[in-house]
C-alpha cells in the first residue's frame, strides 16, 4: 500500500497530537475549577496554540493538495469510498473551522486581549472590523464549541473506520500514513 | 610739660576713637554674616520648596492585580512642577503621558493603549493639579484633582517628606475614569483600586 508523503505525515501526527492538547486545554480551562491566574495562561497558552495549530493546517492542506493522495484500497466498495471521502471532508472542513471561530471569538471579545504566540515578537493579528463585538463573540463561540463537537464525532469517526476496515476486512489503513521500508510514497 | 600732658589726653582720645571703630566695625561684619547666612538659608529652603521633578530623577507608577496576579507599571515620561508651603500660592502640577506607561508584560503593554483602557488615540495625557497643600509633621496633606481620559475626579493623599525625596501612594477607582469599563465592569479580572505611587526627588 502506498504512504501518504513525508511531510503529510509528520503534519498528520503533530496535528493529531496538537488536537489532543487543544481539546484537553480548551474543556479544562472553561470547565475545571482554577484559579483565575491558572485560567487565564491557559487561555494564552490555547490561543498561541490554536494559531500554529492554523498554520499546520494551512500547510496541510497545501501539501494535500500539490502532493498525490495514495489511493484507496481496491477492495473497499463505492458506497465506503463514498464515506471514506465524505468523512475526510467533515474533518477538513471542521480542522480548519476550529482556529477561524476561535480566531474570530478573540478578535471580538470585549477584554480585546492580544494574542502573541509563545513569543513576544509574534503577535498574531485580530480580524479586523468585529473589535469588541459581543454579537460576534457569541456567534464565534457557539461555533466554536458545535464544531468541536463535530470534529470530535469526526475523529472518533476517522480511528472508529480504521480499526474497523483492520478488523472487517484486514486492511491496515495506518500504513498509509506512516513509514515502512517497503512502501513508497504515492508518485 | 602742659604739651606733654596734651599729647598723652589727644593720644587717649585717638585710641578711645580708633577701639569704638573697631567695635563698630565687628558690629557691621557681624551683620552682614548674619545678614547674608540669613539670605543663604531663605534661598535654600525656597529652593528646596519650589522644584520641577520628572521621569529623569523621579518615579509614578501604577500596579494592582489582574486574575488574581499583581502587576505593576510606570509612566516613562512625565513632569511636575512643586510649590510646596511654606512657598506663597503652594501648588503642584503633575503631567503624565498616557502613552508612556509600560508594565514590562506584552500583552498589558498591549492592551493598555486601546479605546477601552487608556484610549490613548484621544486622551494622550493625565494630568494633576492640587487645589490645597497644607503643611503637616512629616510633608504635605494634597488634595486636588486627577484628570485621565478627561474625566476629572477629587483625590487626596499625604505626601511624605523624606529629606532627600518626596514620596506618596494612594489607591483610585479604575472604573471613576472609565479604565476597562467595557472590559470588566465587575472587576472580575482586574481590581478596581489601582494603586499610584509616586517618588519625587528633590
Amino acid at each position: 500500500m502506498q504512504r501518504y508523503h513525508s511531510f503529510s505525515i509528520v503534519l498528520h501526527w503533530c496535528i493529531a497530537l496538537a488536537l489532543l492538547f487543544m481539546f484537553a486545554s480548551g474543556l479544562y480551562m472553561v470547565n475545571a475549577d482554577i484559579s483565575k491566574a491558572d485560567q487565564y495562561q491557559l487561555f494564552q497558552i490555547h490561543k498561541a496554540s490554536g494559531v500554529v495549530v492554523l498554520w499546520a493546517l494551512i500547510l496541510r492542506v497545501g501539501t494535500r493538495v500539490l502532493t498525490q493522495a495514495p489511493a484507496l484500497p481496491d477492495s473497499l466498495n463505492q458506497q465506503q469510498v463514498f464515506k471514506a471521502k465524505l468523512g475526510h471532508m467533515f474533518l477538513y472542513a471542521a480542522l480548519i473551522t476550529m482556529p477561524l471561530s476561535g480566531w474570530l471569538m478573540v478578535s471580538a471579545s470585549p477584554f480585546g486581549l492580544p494574542t502573541f504566540v509563545f513569543v513576544d515578537w509574534i503577535k498574531w493579528p485580530h480580524v479586523p472590523g468585529v473589535a469588541r463585538n459581543k454579537t460576534i463573540e457569541v456567534l464565534a463561540n457557539n461555533i466554536h464549541w458545535i464544531t468541536a463537537t463535530v470534529l470530535a464525532t469526526s475523529i472518533v469517526g476517522h480511528i472508529g473506520a480504521v480499526v474497523w476496515h483492520k478488523k472487517k476486512h484486514n486492511i491496515n489503513l495506518v500504513s498509509r500514513m506512516w513509514w515502512n521500508k517497503d512502501e513508497k510514497f504515492s508518485e | 610739660m602742659k604739651n606733654f600732658l596734651n599729647k598723652i589726653i589727644f593720644s587717649k582720645t585717638a585710641i578711645s576713637k580708633v577701639t569704638s571703630n573697631k567695635k563698630s566695625l565687628k558690629k557691621i561684619l557681624s551683620l552682614s554674616c548674619f545678614t547674608i547666612a540669613y539670605l543663604c538659608w531663605g534661598i535654600s529652603s525656597a529652593a528646596a520648596a519650589q522644584f520641577e521633578s520628572s521621569h529623569q530623577s523621579g518615579t509614578v507608577a501604577f500596579s494592582g492585580q489582574h486574575a488574581g496576579m499583581d502587576f505593576e507599571g510606570k509612566f516613562e515620561r512625565w513632569q511636575a512642577t512643586l510649590v510646596l508651603p511654606p512657598q506663597k500660592d503652594p501648588s503642584i502640577v503633575a503631567t503624565f503621558y498616557m502613552t508612556s506607561a509600560k508594565t514590562g508584560d506584552s500583552i498589558y503593554d498591549s492592551t493598555l493603549p486601546e479605546f477601552d483602557w487608556f484610549d490613548i488615540e484621544n486622551h494622550r495625557i493625565g494630568k494633576f493639579v492640587s487645589t490645597e497643600i497644607v503643611m503637616t509633621e512629616g510633608g504635605y496633606q494634597v488634595s486636588g484633582e486627577l484628570t485621565i481620559k478627561a474625566i476629572a475626579k477629587a483625590v487626596s493623599f499625604l505626601l511624605t517628606d523624606n529629606q532627600d525625596n518626596l514620596t506618596t501612594s494612594f489607591g483610585i477607582n479604575r472604573l471613576d475614569y472609565k479604565i476597562g469599563l467595557e472590559s470588566d465592569p465587575d472587576a472580575e479580572w482586574v481590581d478596581k483600586t489601582i494603586s499610584i505611587s509616586m517618588t519625587l526627588d528633590k
